[in-house]
């Protein structure tokens, strides 16, 4: 029993190593699960045992880097950072992990993000949405803004976030040093709208 | 807020009643109302509204001078025309309302223009000053974001240690202080990512603004003189470009001299990133602050002027020279900072220069220059009026350098000369010229306005003649 887990585990990650490295190379349209599970070594239905689509193995796939993501935002983070920066640091810590795959994300993303799309298949894209927003209201908790932060707060969040993140799939700019500018113009807006709910907060020293 | 703007308009020439009909009146008022929106505008996000505040003094100069470029156009036109103009003038400037409210590189445009126009009143001066050290903040995370596009690694692993915060201002970026893992001090110029990019797209829509000049009689003077500020832009934010200027001016300098300028480090450095020697020293208004003696503002400012010199000796011309650029050193030497601004003087530059070195003892070359350097044709040659005012200005332009002995830069009534000078030709629409004359004078202007502040005496006549 133990070991078939440990085995359904391992295949799993194989699957996923294996879309890493085709949707990398391929892009979205360039790859198939047929593909992913011929380059993982298993049967074509046998993915569809452990994802139910080619959105849900991307999803995963953002799911696992984001996870990594915020273990390396948590370990250099730095209590003399502003809000701004905490959330900057960890937005893009989460890009930086997806970057190899990025181009097939554009396509994806608008599917897993889609709020008009409640797929049965999947629901990785509301997961990682949730653990994302849990995040950031633990950031913004630890810069003095109590929670829950009202709804409008995190819709406004999640919009800028899909905005960006939107902007950096598709950015043809050198290194997507055009996402930079638009994730740092998108989180002063963000912060800024903080103001009304925080007191003398720290990322209100940049304006002294 | 609005002072600064309002004199600056004060100051501008006041067309012939004729000239000046209603319709002009009307779009100027409608220029002063935009001017009071852009001072009163807020952003109530802190960066933003800090971008802003360095924008906004910028800006209304800027617009100043658009107003200007307006009234050649409305004196110049029919009244039609006039009409049809004065609609499109309206409509740009609100565009160029809102992408100077909105863009930090349209920003960088409007503080070239505002620095260009050979005057500026003490309290613009100053402003101008400050602006050098307050530009749009980049945090930490997003600096290590950018380190790690240009050279790939985080200034932890590249620096023995590394300053989170920016202690000054650059071309649209911050400098930061730092270590080399060698030991040297550094002081390392950064650049907000992709900002360098939109100037040209900047430019494509300042063109757009400017169409409703081009029926003014000087178009071509002005879309030259745009293009000239286009590709010194395009240089400025060019840190390998800077680099080279860098490591070209240190050369012409010995020990002796006492100008210090910063060495590059190129293996820390990229066209976006620039690492080089720290400077420690104060600035201007510190060293001012400590009431330093006559004969130490002498030499400083003597310091400046041999600087100067001989970079322009060398065919390239210190473009930027304001007081943010200099450091007072503590052992008397002067740091000479920011080598982004540097004009390259090519053949044909160099021969309209040439030309206007014998003024120092005879204006027997004069006509020629005109000619040349303004493209006057016979007719202009023949009118004394413009000759007159030229020379005039000309003569003023080379004082400091043919009154023999010590020349007072504290003198205020030589500055005040100078503006009335300037005006003179603006008024009389005199002021077609090669585009290398925009940046020439803007250092020329910019040397003499720190040298004012300086209150220094500078023997100008033996640095010209080489006895310095």
């Amino acid at each position: 029993m133990r070991v078939t887990s440990e085995a359904k585990i391992a295949t799993r990650e194989r699957l996923l190593a294996a879309a890493g490295k085709l949707f990398a190379k391929k892009g979205w349209d360039g790859t198939t699960t047929r593909d992913i599970a011929a380059a993982a070594g298993v049967a074509a239905g046998t993915l569809f045992n452990y994802f139910q689509s080619k959105e849900a193995v991307v999803a995963a796939l953002m799911a696992e880097a984001f996870a990594k993501a915020q273990d390396e935002f948590e370990a250099e983070r730095d209590d003399g950072q502003s809000l701004e920066e905490d959330l900057f640091a960890c937005i893009y810590a989460g890009l930086k992990r997806l970057r190899k795959f990025r181009m097939a994300l554009e396509s994806a993303s608008e599917t897993i993000f889609s709020p008009l799309v409640r797929s049965s298949h999947d629901c990785a894209g509301d997961s990682i949405r949730v653990h994302h927003l849990e995040q950031v209201e633990r950031i913004i908790a630890a810069h003095g803004v109590p929670g829950p932060l009202p709804a409008v707060t995190m819709q406004l969040y999640w919009t800028l976030y899909l905005g960006v993140f939107a902007y950096w799939a598709a950015d043809e700019s050198p290194k997507q040093e055009d996402t930079l500018a638009l994730l740092d113009h998108s989180l002063k807006l963000f912060t800024g709208s903080l103001d009304g709910l925080k007191g003398a907060g720290s990322h209100e020293r940049e304006s002294a | 807020m609005n002072v600064n703007l309002r004199e600056l308009m004060a100051a501008l020439p006041e067309d012939a009643g004729a000239e000046t009909g209603p319709s002009a009146e009307a779009a100027q008022e409608q220029m002063r109302e935009l001017a009071a929106d852009l001072a009163m505008r807020r952003v109530p996000i802190n960066s933003l509204h800090r971008l802003w505040i360095v924008g906004e003094l910028s800006a209304q100069v800027a617009l100043a001078y658009f107003a200007l470029w307006m009234r050649q156009g409305f004196a110049d036109a029919e009244t039609r025309k006039r009409r049809l103009m004065e609609t499109n003038l309206r409509l740009a400037l609100k565009m160029f309302h809102r992408l100077a409210y909105l863009r930090g590189a349209m920003t960088k445009i409007g503080q070239a223009a505002g620095n260009l126009p050979s005057i500026m009143p003490d309290q613009i001066a100053d402003t101008l000053e400050r602006l050098h050290f307050d530009a749009p903040p980049m945090h930490f995370s997003l600096i290590r974001e950018v380190f790690e596009n240009e050279l790939g690694k985080s200034p932890e692993d590249l620096f023995q240690s590394f300053d989170r915060d920016g202690f000054a201002a650059a071309s649209l970026g911050q400098v930061h202080r730092a270590r080399l893992k060698s030991g040297e001090e550094v002081a390392v110029k950064i650049q907000y990512p992709g900002v360098a990019r939109t100037i040209d797209a900047d430019f494509r829509n300042l063109g757009a603004l400017l169409f409703p000049m081009r029926l003014g009689k000087d178009w071509e003077s002005i879309q030259a003189g745009f293009d000239e500020i286009h590709r010194m832009l395009k240089q400025e934010v060019d840190y390998e470009r800077e680099a080279e200027s860098l490591s070209e001016s240190r050369e012409l300098f010995q020990p002796a001299d006492g100008i210090v300028i910063p060495r590059v480090y190129p293996d820390y450095s990229t066209h976006r990133v620039l690492t080089m020697d720290f400077i420690a020293g104060p600035h201007l208004a510190q060293f001012l602050a400590a009431n330093p003696s006559q004969e130490l503002r002498d030499q400083f400012g003597t310091k400046m002027y041999v600087a100067w010199k001989r970079i322009y000796d060398a065919h390239m011309n210190y473009a930027d020279p304001n007081s943010g650029n200099y450091i007072f050193m503590d052992d008397g030497r002067l740091g000479l900072l920011d080598f982004g601004c540097i004009q390259h003087f090519g053949a044909e530059e160099q021969e309209l220069l040439q030309l206007s070195q014998p003024f120092l003892d005879s204006m027997d070359s004069f006509p020629e220059f005109l000619k040349r350097a303004t493209g006057a044709s016979d007719s202009d040659l023949a009118n004394p009026e413009y000759v007159g005012l030229v020379a005039d200005a000309i003569g003023w332009l080379i004082e400091p350098a043919v009154e023999e002995g010590p020349f007072d830069f504290g003198d205020e009534t030589h500055l005040k000369h100078g503006v009335e000078r300037f005006f003179g030709l603006v008024r009389k629409r005199y002021t077609r010229g090669h585009p290398m004359f925009l940046y020439y004078f803007r250092s020329v202007f910019g040397l003499w306005a720190v040298l004012y502040r300086l209150r220094a005496r500078v023997d100008v006549h033996a640095i010209f003649r080489g006895a310095s």
